[in-house]
């Protein structure tokens, strides 16, 4: 996973609540393999983003000249809820967006996310509507995401700070995902396999 | 050290295994635990490996996962072969586990081998279930493997299982512990299945979620281990991702010279183990409940919930009756799904067609049930037996099970999970009614708009003959 210190970018308001795992991915992509050039980036928001024969929803946010290329989302309550899939973290990712902020993310999501380098920054729903705001007042404005710092500086210049957990922040900044934690205690894991063969010699021949 | 151990605390058989698993201890929190065995499908598996080919990750012990296709294969022409499955979205996730498993290593067993089946059934079968193992399994009905006192935990398709492939190992936070004893004998065409619904009738579907469940108790000692590998099923309906039965001699009996079973020398090492891992008779629980299992009759479900399931006996219960207003809503909204009127009689409603398969209850004793009930009668409405591994289907055909059936009407398919969630095809149309011998009567289950009663393949069977639900008791009297 790629560690995440700090990101600049492009912000779009998606100042809708409740979009759930099913908009975020819509279940027919679920049977798409993902894979290098022919990822989740058009399945994301895809029923948001165009309509059903297809075509390019020219008034939705993402289409909009100003917000392409969008690195951030500054979204609505409960982004996320809904289904586990974790394709739905997959699609944001491919879709070229690293940072989410919202005032709550759906649980399941929240910790998809975490484990592909999506930072989830929650901050209070007056915060997030002010970015709003500013996004639609100047189309194509930047927010930083700091994750070293915790902060969010806004488009005007003001930095709020957000909540993460201390753990999960300590894992974006390195890059490690679970996997990658877990391999950390590769020596613990293999000196317990050393172990566990003695004590059931009738399983070790696998093992 | 284990005496010690056991002079000093009474242990539960959770309590024993998981000691045993863990890798890097962190009381109350999530524990590094070693995986022995991971079994994997063809169902959404492809994300787990794609993303692993993404980060250039590698199999950790290839030798220690086994996949096999049993969720989206036909169970019909299935001598075609795989190209010749119609429908392309299918056929892909079928192809995708072949390419996956070859190109990371894992023994892969396909449509056409002869061990094929569906996952829960054949791993038992093999033998490669066993007591005192951690086995992980991208499925909800894993917990079914815990018959054999294994501790089988479900996992999920995508991140978990890249986690157990590339570490071989998983962090699980301990579940709290809940001790269900059923005792007396059951009355006749009183099953496993019966009891495992008469209990989620109790209890409701969150009724053990967050415990592991040990079923304990003289009815399961008196079982059969097909009949607890049906128990054991649907311990997810009642909310519990972990359902265990203890090992004994009926386990013993079953594992010896089966083909993954320790031999020789390795088994008496094994047996010495094994008989160490039973429950304390003082091991504290978290909860307790106990059924008295001569109380109870044959169990049909009315709703869209397995907890949703009654004596056949009983009537559709009626909403106005309920005080709870949050389950009188639900109870309403099922009704009104599976278009039931409070108060009628569950042994009037008339069902479209009959499904005896699944995880749940497949095996040889389940479809020796079915048939004794069909023997000589005729089906009223199209039955479907889909066998639960390639093994069942040819004992079932050596004992002549499949004349049976075939004679009495059924189709006899080849073994794949099938109607149960419909995956490969097999669906009740929208408005059908079917009587089917799975684990789940969720709106939608076995395909969209279709209204789903589970029940045991003795229930079910006596559906097929009669064309409604049925008490089985009064069709063979």
């Amino acid at each position: 996973m790629q560690p995440f210190t700090t990101h600049t970018a492009i912000a779009a308001p998606i100042d809708i609540a409740k979009i759930d795992t099913g908009v975020i991915l819509p279940g027919r992509f679920l049977r798409l393999r993902r894979r290098p050039g022919a990822d989740y980036a058009d399945a994301f928001l895809h029923d948001l983003r165009f309509d059903e024969n297809d075509t390019m929803r020219t008034d939705f946010v993402l289409n909009l000249a100003a917000y392409r290329g969008a690195g951030i989302l500054v979204t609505g309550t409960d982004f996320g809820c809904g289904s586990s899939r974790e394709g739905a973290a997959y699609a944001v990712l491919d879709f070229g967006v690293r940072a989410l902020i919202g005032p709550s993310f759906g649980d399941v999501f929240t910790g998809n996310c975490l484990q592909n380098g999506i930072v989830p920054a929650l901050l209070p729903l007056p915060v997030v509507q002010d970015l709003w705001r500013q996004l639609k007042e100047q189309p194509g404005a930047r927010i930083t995401v700091d994750l070293a710092s915790q902060t969010v500086v806004a488009p005007d210049g003001t930095r709020h700070e957000f909540a993460i957990d201390p753990t999960r922040r300590e894992r974006l900044l390195q890059g490690l995902d679970d996997v990658g934690v877990t391999l950390g205690h590769l020596a613990d894991i293999e000196a317990f396999e050393q172990a566990y063969r003695t004590r059931m010699p009738w399983l070790a021949a696998k093992i | 050290m284990m005496d010690a151990a056991r002079a000093a605390q009474p242990q539960t058989i959770l309590d024993r295994i998981w000691a045993q698993h863990v890798i890097v201890p962190r009381p109350g929190g999530e524990e590094l635990m070693f995986v022995d065995l991971n079994l994997l499908h063809e169902g959404g598996t492809f994300f787990a490996f794609d993303q692993l080919r993404a980060e250039g990750r590698k199999v950790r012990k290839p030798q220690l996962t086994l996949a096999v296709t049993d969720h989206y294969l036909p169970s019909l022409n299935r001598k075609a072969g795989v190209a010749a499955i119609p429908n392309p979205a299918i056929r892909n996730v079928v192809e995708w586990l072949a390419e996956n498993t070859r190109e990371f290593g894992i023994e892969h067993i396909g449509p056409d081998d002869p061990r094929q089946g569906i996952i829960h059934v054949i791993a038992p079968e093999l033998g490669l279930t066993q007591p005192g193992l951690l086995i992980a399994c991208c499925d909800s009905h894993t917990a079914t493997q815990g018959a054999l006192g294994a501790l089988a935990m479900p996992i999920g398709q995508s991140n978990q299982l890249r986690h157990v492939l590339a570490t071989q190992t998983l962090w699980q936070k301990k579940p709290r512990q809940m001790r269900i004893t059923i005792d007396g004998t059951p009355g006749a065409h009183v099953t496993a299945k019966d009891i495992v619904l008469a209990i989620i009738a109790r209890i409701g579907i969150g009724g053990a979620a967050g415990h592991a469940v040990e079923y304990c108790g003289s009815t399961i000692r008196a079982m059969s281990v097909e009949a607890r590998l049906t128990i054991c099923n649907m311990s997810i309906e009642a909310g519990a991702r972990i359902g265990m039965i203890a090992p004994d001699d009926t386990t013993y009996e079953y594992l010896n010279g089966r083909p993954h079973a320790p031999q020789g020398a390795d088994w008496s090492r094994a047996l010495e183990y094994w008989r160490t891992l039973p429950s304390d008779d003082d091991a504290r629980f978290d909860r307790e409940l106990a059924l008295d299992a001569a109380a109870l009759a044959p169990m049909v479900s009315w709703g869209t919930s397995p907890e949703d399931s009654a004596p056949i006996t009983e009537r559709v219960p009626d909403p106005a009756a309920i005080a709870d207003t949050e389950r009188r809503r639900r109870v309403e909204r099922a009704l009104e799904y599976m278009q039931l009127a409070p108060g009628t009689p569950l042994a009037s409603i008339a069902v479209n067609r009959v499904f005896i398969g699944s995880c749940t209850n497949a095996r040889i004793e389940d479809l020796r049930t079915a048939a004794q009930v069909v023997k000589g009668r005729h089906a009223a409405i199209p039955a479907l037996v889909v066998p639960g591994s390639t093994a069942v289907k040819r004992q079932a055909e050596a004992e002549g099970l499949d004349r049976v059936f075939l004679a009495a009407g059924f189709e006899w398919r080849d073994a794949s999970c099938s109607m149960c969630g419909g995956s490969n095809g097999d669906t009740v149309a929208r408005g059908e009614r079917s009587a089917s011998t799975t684990n789940r009567n969720f709106e939608g289950r076995q395909g969209p708009g279709a209204m789903t009663h589970i029940m045991s393949p003795a229930m079910a069977a006596a559906a097929a003959i009669t064309g409604r639900l049925t008490d089985v008791r009064e069709l063979v009297r």
